[in-house]
């Protein structure tokens, strides 16, 4: 599967949606939209935000799926929520 | 972080380092909480059974005789000396919500090293060279013989005693980080503060609270 680019490859600068495509009958819309937050993370704090909710947001059940301690599974959300964070605040200066 | 995706499902990577220096990755809460504590007391024991004196957060003492409580309350004391701080700094600068149980686990399996400590202190060898040195310092005590392979025991035991310290130590950094979600010079600066504030308390306790009751014990019939 490909890798959705966010990321303007000459400047850097957020991309965004302008042509999508319907699969059955080739129809296009054009326009201009955002993609959607979370894009704004890597593929694996993707995976891993995927996986937290598919745990019902629970910890101890990522701990256990992903074999490590709590603190650590913790930390690691604690740490994609500031990136998250970071991105929004980027975004809006 | 280290991970691997196999069979569609997401698991970590888990190196001997990572086991050595950083436990704490895969092991906290009450799970670390029992093993370590059981550990504490183990280490205890054995220190009992060599005369083996944990009487700080970082000092290993051996030679003195003492009932076998104050193995054990030597070893609570050192670890609740240090956690006590650890956790209150977790709380004033952690953006995290830390648990107790995590800070208090991690911290008591950190002193596993002691241990390893403890077992090669076992050997009468180091109370007999350790004998040998006091009546070299002292005209007045009886004087003691110098036996060579007491003396190879015991420079084994002190070199692998410093190693274990210095272990200890990173061990215990290592479970504060993660216990408690704080890094870079935050996390150092109040890891020394902690570490020098609980040194100096668990020796005051070892030393007042403790002895005291040593000497009224091995006065009582």
């Amino acid at each position: 599967m490909k890798i959705l680019p966010t990321e303007c490859p000459s400047c850097n600068s957020r991309l965004k949606a302008k042509i999508l495509v319907c699969q059955h009958c080739q129809t296009e819309i054009q326009g201009e939209y955002e993609l959607p937050a979370l894009t704004k993370l890597s593929q694996e704090d993707q995976s891993f935000i995927i996986e937290f909710i598919k745990s019902s947001g629970s910890l101890k059940e990522m701990a256990r799926l992903l074999r490590l301690s709590y603190p650590t599974v913790r930390n690691r959300l604690d740490e994609i929520i500031e990136r998250l964070k970071q991105a929004e605040n980027n975004e809006e200066n | 972080m280290n991970e691997v995706k196999a069979n569609g499902k997401t698991t970590s990577c888990r190196s001997i380092g990572q086991w050595l220096f950083n436990p704490f990755r895969f092991i906290a809460g009450y799970k670390a909480f029992l093993l370590g504590l059981g550990i504490i007391l183990i280490s205890a024991f054995l220190g009992f059974l060599g005369n083996t004196h944990f009487d700080g957060v970082l000092d290993v003492h051996t030679g003195v005789e003492a009932p076998m409580w104050f193995f054990f309350a030597e070893g609570i004391i050192d670890w609740l000396s240090l956690v006590v701080p650890l956790f209150f700094f977790g709380l004033i600068i952690s953006s995290s919500a830390i648990r107790l149980t995590d800070v208090f686990g991690t911290q008591a399996l950190a002193r596993w090293p002691y241990l390893i400590t403890s077992i090669v202190m076992l050997p009468e060898a180091n109370r007999r060279f350790i004998t040998y040195l006091i009546s070299r310092s002292n005209p007045t005590a009886s004087s003691a013989t110098l036996n060579y392979a007491d003396m190879c025991i015991f420079i084994f035991a002190a070199v692998v005693t410093v190693f274990m310290i210095v272990w200890m130590v990173a061990l215990m950094y290592r479970a504060y980080v993660v216990s408690c979600n704080i890094k870079g010079a935050k996390a150092i600066i109040t890891f020394i503060v902690s570490i020098i504030g609980a040194e100096v308390l668990s020796k005051l306790l070892i030393l007042f609270l403790l002895q005291e009751k040593v000497t009224q014990s091995m006065k009582a019939p």
